[in-house]
């Protein structure tokens, strides 16, 4: 007879597994501040199966299961039923939230869902939990449990994990608290919502309620579009309107009327988009023909590589996500940005990544945090850091570029910009939507993770974020994005697609509404391949599950594609038809929950804006500095300039085996460079990246930041042996609180800043995405982040022999700098550190470019050894950094350094006027090299030598600077290690 | 017009060093083909001079490197590659392609485990090589660099006096000349007993041209050392 069990009793075998070659751990490592006392750690691993039968045969069928699949003999060791170490203090075990993806379950899932007759065993359920021991012992006066829920706060995430202590009395070993579901199952599947009689207040309420974060203006207007076709939205209509006019889809303030009080007096601005990026870049078009092959209408923009192939690059945000859960923010982050390379033109092939990062810095106490629950610098910087490595890593990306900054403004608001670069046939670049195709999804499943996350982005976070939000963080799955891409780039080979675009914010409602925009057509909802079951329409419409792309193909490619997407593993659906109507109609069980005419949602309500800039410091007398060799000490070991290092090994930055300028490099390995410089296979061109992030100084000009980061990037881009005339650059903002009319006036101001030394510079803007609301409601007030531009560009090279990298790579070469050295010392590292308030250089664009095309005839001359520019740290610190190749000593003397009239010592060395680099060139070409540049801010400053290993930095008789370059190195390299 | 030497390269969902190996391998001579594990069947190591399990990630390499991929291979072809070597076939895995060999018991016992830092690890190493009659590695020095990523390279056996075995008995073919990531003996790669099966966790086809190497000034020799093994690997089977 059977006899029912209740649920909870059934036993769930555990099977625990621990390492036998890992040693127990610093339990320090695990927490964001060192603990006082000396305790350790073990990782392990449970796993945990509830068996339909639990007779003999079955149990052992599981465990030959666990032996086969999960266990290696050799290094591991396997606990039945049993705890895997004794003697601890206490332990943690978490596991994912019902709901929340988890990769290894899913691939452990796979190998016995189906195969219940093969293998003997029948699994009900089956869970995983990692757990971490603790041994040790602490002070009489110390609580156990206080210090383990500082472990639990560090070690786990409540936005995705579950978590319980054990301590060694409790006998719990079940983990049914790990157990608990959500369930939510609506009944009816969409709503429709009478809006027609209900006034403007009524109206706001509805899109609070829904979430929809649209204004009462935008209400007002929902109300008119539906007065005029006379009937009422369903939800998803809503939905679909919210995510088309949300920030992140239509960047609204971008758009926006914006009457600006700035230096020059009052103006009204119709659209710093318009303005500022899209007539320079079209201007700089007409200047360069046949440059720029596709801008601002698809997913990243191309220019031209060579006859067959082009480039594009694409960065992205991916900040509050990264906030609420580091690791998985950044890894969706980059999943993100690689698919919209994936669906620019018929599908580019990702081929490197840079990540830039705005974080606290790491040794900021903890009770400096203003607010509760919100995560340490140091935990976001090391989930951020990990969830790229993660997702790029095994995606087969290089990830070769990148930089971090560290100011308190960004404990609240962190900052996590993923940006991608794609090479495709020239003949790919351009697609085009008609009616009759077949729409088709392709990759991951949908479910209900990241459901709003475009309307979350176009809110500020609070301490309740960290809490209700949960349904905004999706987790990545790189394997699955891989399948995909594999799947993407082998269907444009074989010539199978029409039109193809990522699922990105918004998911199907916005990839579908792009494709479905001007041709119309009708998706099913019904055909979608689900997650979970009971998800309602609106809700299927707009998720961001990730890894998943939408094709538009004929309908007799379809085998073929099937075909393929057989051979990748991955899964494909006909979602429904383009049909020339004009209208976006979505069906779900046979009803129809949105039929929109996309056409009259094009124009979202222009904003109307208020900005003003004004301060701006005034030049100051340089500060007193007695001994310098000391100053240069504190610059290097400034978390500003130390050494990425531990970081960028984190990344591989050499899969596919094109990376030829690396970012650590020089004849030591480790020796920083500025730009990566990328092969590209087909082809004797390849692709140089770099980037710029300044945002110290827009806090007193946001201007000369704007003009400051475009020439960095540039000059990056041509030191490493970009040809100048083939330049394109990005333009990525962050924001604060834009309703604030200085922060919204900084915005301004940076966008001229960037837009004039792009028309100078004859850089287009070939991509560029806002992000805003990143501002945090403190117990004290709110915290805004300063504007935050990130300029990042790619450049072409035209010959292999053209590479330069930024390290000394002789010892008897001559020594020489490039550019004009001024006196202000206003948003240097420097600066910063004596807390000493000047003004920030301004850009001389003119002269800088006259200047980097001498530099670039001089590179083809085979002139130029290597180039360093110089950046943060100034002077003294680029020379440092020059010569961390370990090649050999420098002899100099500034005398000859151009400057702008009469210049301080301190200045010379810690200025970070823009415009400049470091360049070393052989003995025998000294004086073609000093003719070259006759006409040029060129001088000599020294020679490289054997003689001694030191940086002996002279200025007329004094010495300013003598130190030994192996003690410069080690305060520089190992800046970052205690941290990461 | 001259048959060239066929390889074919393992690709599994997550694989991903498959272009440059087969990149590599077209440049050293051999005709290069990807097979997609989906596809995967006995018959496709008809005609095969050489097999290569290549880098990534396979499945994720969840549960553990390599070890879903082992169970795959298994699933769809048996013990072909068993056969595959006894009729005389050259295997050679990189990377997660070393992890899964080890899987798949063609090379001496060992597992390759979480790096002592417990970190991803992504730099260049100096190597010994201990094999310079192997098939492999006849055309390179005593000691040479190659590049390595990986964050499940430390290679450890069940007693740590087996590895000192594979070192004296000679199936440890390449060891770092410096501590990388606690591999016992400091061991990089293995051999079978044929010499025809190598497994290491180093990455050669990322090393093929002069201008791949970090420093410009690193030496005088015309091409990458990965350029080398993959040369004597052809000269090798082409005899």
């Amino acid at each position: 007879m059977v006899r029912a069990v209740p649920f909870s009793a059934i036993p769930m075998i555990s099977y625990e597994i621990s390492d036998r070659f890992i040693d127990a751990g610093d339990a320090s490592a695990l927490l964001y501040a060192p603990l006082e006392f000396d305790l350790t750690f073990r990782k392990t691993r449970r796993y945990l199966f509830e068996l339909e039968d639990i007779g003999g045969d079955s149990t052992a069928a599981l465990a030959r299961f666990v032996k086969r699949t999960l266990l290696d003999e050799a290094s591991q060791e396997l606990f039945i039923d049993q705890n895997a170490c004794d003697d601890w203090l206490f332990m943690i075990e978490y596991g994912m939230k019902p709901g929340g993806l988890d990769l290894e379950k899913e691939a452990i899932r796979a190998r016995f869902q189906g195969r219940s007759q093969e293998l003997g065993f029948h699994p009900n359920r089956f869970d995983l939990h990692q757990r971490v021991y603790v041994f040790g012992d602490l002070a009489e006066d110390v609580s156990v449990e206080e210090v383990a829920k500082t472990f639990v706060k560090d070690v786990c995430n409540p936005a995705i994990h579950k978590s319980t202590i054990h301590y060694p009395s409790s006998q719990a070993l079940t983990g049914n608290a790990l157990m608990d579901r959500i369930t939510t199952h609506p009944t009816d599947f969409y709503r429709r919502f009478k809006i027609s009689d209900l006034n403007e207040d009524e109206l706001f309420e509805i899109s609070q309620f829904l979430k929809l974060s649209l204004s009462k203006v935008d209400m007002l207007a929902v109300q008119k579009i539906y007065a005029d076709w006379n009937r009422e939205p369903t939800d998803v209509e809503l939905e679909v309107i919210a995510q088309t006019w949300s920030e992140h889809c239509k960047h609204r303030i971008f758009g926006a009327t914006i009457a600006h009080d700035g230096p020059d007096g009052a103006e009204a601005i119709n659209s710093l988009f318009k303005t500022y990026i899209y007539d320079v870049t079209n201007r700089i078009m007409e200047r360069k023909p046949g440059f720029v092959l596709s801008c601002f209408h698809d997913n990243a923009g191309f220019i031209k590589l060579d006859d067959k192939q082009a480039v594009c690059l694409k960065a992205e945000t991916h900040n509050h996500p990264s906030a609420l859960e580091p690791y998985a923010g950044a890894n969706t982050g980059l999943g993100g940005v690689i698919r919209d390379i994936l669906g620019a033109g018929k599908g580019a092939k990702p081929i490197a990544s840079l990540d830039v990062f705005c974080f606290g810095p790491p040794d900021t106490p903890a009770e400096k945090i203003g607010a509760e629950d919100v995560i340490h610098p140091l935990g976001v910087m090391r989930g951020v850091v990990r969830g790229v490595r993660d997702y790029g890593n095994r995606m087969g990306i290089p990830t070769v570029s990148g930089a971090i900054q560290f100011d308190d403004a960004y404990i609240y608001n962190p900052l996590v910009y993923c940006g991608t670069a794609g090479v495709i046939p020239n003949g790919d670049i351009d697609k085009e939507m008609s009616a009759g195709l077949k729409i088709v999804a392709v990759g991951g499943k949908t479910g209900r993770d990241g459901i709003k996350g475009a309307t979350f982005s176009s809110a500020a976070l609070d301490t309740d974020s960290h809490e209700e939000d949960q349904t905004a963080v999706q987790i990545g799955n790189p394997i699955e994005e891989k399948k995909a891409a594999d799947f993407v780039l082998a269907a444009r080979d074989a010539g199978l697609i029409e039109f193809v675009t990522d699922c990105g914010a918004g998911g199907f409602s916005s990839a579908c509404g792009e494709m479905l925009e001007d041709v119309g057509g009708e998706i099913n909802l019904d055909t979608m391949p689900l997650k979970e079951q009971g998800m309602v329409s609106w809700e299927l419409f707009i998720s961001e599950s990730q890894e998943r792309m939408v094709l538009a193909v004929k309908e007799e490619s379809l085998p073929q594609l099937q075909e393929i997407a057989d051979r990748c593993e991955t899964e494909m659906a006909v979602l429904g038809d383009s049909d020339g109507s004009g209208i976006l109609k979505v069906k779900h069980h046979g009803e129809t929950v949105c039929e929109l005419d996309c056409s009259a949602l094009h124009d979202a309500p222009i904003r109307q804006m208020k900005s003003k800039w004004t301060s701006k410091p005034d030049a100051a007398a340089a500060p007193t500095i007695s001994n310098l060799g000391e100053a240069l000490r504190d610059v290097l070991s400034d978390f500003a300039v130390v050494s990425r290092e531990p970081i960028i090994r984190e990344y591989d930055h050499e899969v596919q085996g094109n990376t030829v300028q690396k970012p650590l490099a020089g004849a030591s390995g480790d020796a920083p460079q500025d730009a990566a410089v990328m092969r590209i296979d087909g082809s004797d061109k390849l692709m140089a990246m770099g980037l710029s992030v300044l945002p110290e100084w827009g806090k007193t000009d946001p201007y000369a930041m704007g003009t400051a980061c475009v020439d960095e990037c540039y000059r990056q881009l041509v030191g490493a042996g970009s040809n100048p005339e083939r330049i394109a650059i990005l333009d990525n903002f962050c924001g604060g609180n834009p309703d604030n009319h200085e922060e919204l006036g900084a915005l301004v101001e940076t966008v001229k800043g960037i837009a004039v030394a792009a028309d100078a510079y004859s850089a287009p803007f070939v991509s560029g995405k806002d992000s805003f609301y990143n501002y945090f409601e403190t117990k004290d007030g709110p915290v805004s982040i300063p504007v935050t531009i990130l300029i990042s560009g790619m450049g072409i090279v035209e010959d292999k022999s053209h590479v330069v990298g930024a390290s000394l790579r002789r010892s008897n070469s001559v020594v020489a700098v490039l550019g004009t050295t001024g006196n202000e010392l206003g948003g240097s590292v420097l600066a910063r550190q004596l807390e000493h308030i000047d003004a920030v250089p301004q850009t001389d664009l003119e002269t800088n470019l006259a200047l980097y095309n001498a530099y670039y005839e001089a590179l083809k001359n085979g002139w130029i050894l290597s180039a360093h520019d110089v950046s943060e740290g100034g002077l003294a610190g680029a020379l440092a950094e020059f010569a961390f190749s370990g090649k050999g000593g420098l002899e100099l003397n500034l005398d000859q350094l151009p400057t702008d009239g009469d210049v301080s010592k301190v200045a010379l060395l810690f200025a970070e006027t823009p415009g400049r680099f470091v360049i070393e060139i052989a003995p025998e070409n000294r004086e073609a090299v000093a003719a070259h540049f006759a006409d040029h801010a060129y001088g000599e400053i020294g020679t490289a030598t054997d003689s001694h290993t030191n940086l002996n930095i002279e200025w007329g008789k004094e010495t300013l600077i003598n130190e030994p370059l192996s003690e410069l190195k080690s305060l520089w390299k190992n800046g970052l290690a205690p941290y990461y | 017009m001259e048959k060239r030497p066929r390889a074919l390269l393992l690709k599994f969902p997550g694989t991903n060093c498959d272009a440059e190996t087969a990149r590599a391998l077209t440049s050293v001579g051999f005709e290069a083909e990807i097979a997609p594990s989906s596809t995967l069947t006995r018959e496709m190591l008809d005609g095969v001079s050489l097999v290569v399990l290549v880098g990534g990630f396979s499945y994720g390499d969840y549960v553990m490197s390599g070890r879903i991929a082992k169970l795959v291979t298994e699933n769809k072809i048996g013990d072909a590659l068993k056969g595959f070597r006894d009729g005389g076939g050259y295997l050679l895995g990189i990377c997660n392609g070393f992890q899964i060999l080890t899987q798949l018991g063609l090379l001496p016992d060992c597992s390759l485990v979480h790096n002592t830092s417990g970190r991803y690890q992504c730099k260049w190493s100096m190597l010994k090589n201990h094999a310079p009659n192997s098939p492999y590695l006849s055309k390179l020095p005593e000691e040479f660099e190659f590049p390595y990523a990986h964050a499940e390279g430390r290679l450890v056996t069940a007693d740590p006096a087996d590895a000192k075995k594979l070192v004296a008995d000679g199936f440890a073919a390449l060891t770092y000349s410096t501590d990388e990531n606690g591999s016992f003996e400091q061991i990089a790669g293995l051999q079978d007993e044929t010499g025809r099966v190598l497994g290491l966790m180093p990455h050669p086809e990322r090393f093929m041209e002069r201008e791949d190497h970090y420093d410009p000034d690193w030496d005088k020799q015309e091409r990458g050392n990965g350029h080398y093994l993959f040369a004597s690997l052809f000269e090798a089977v082409s005899k």
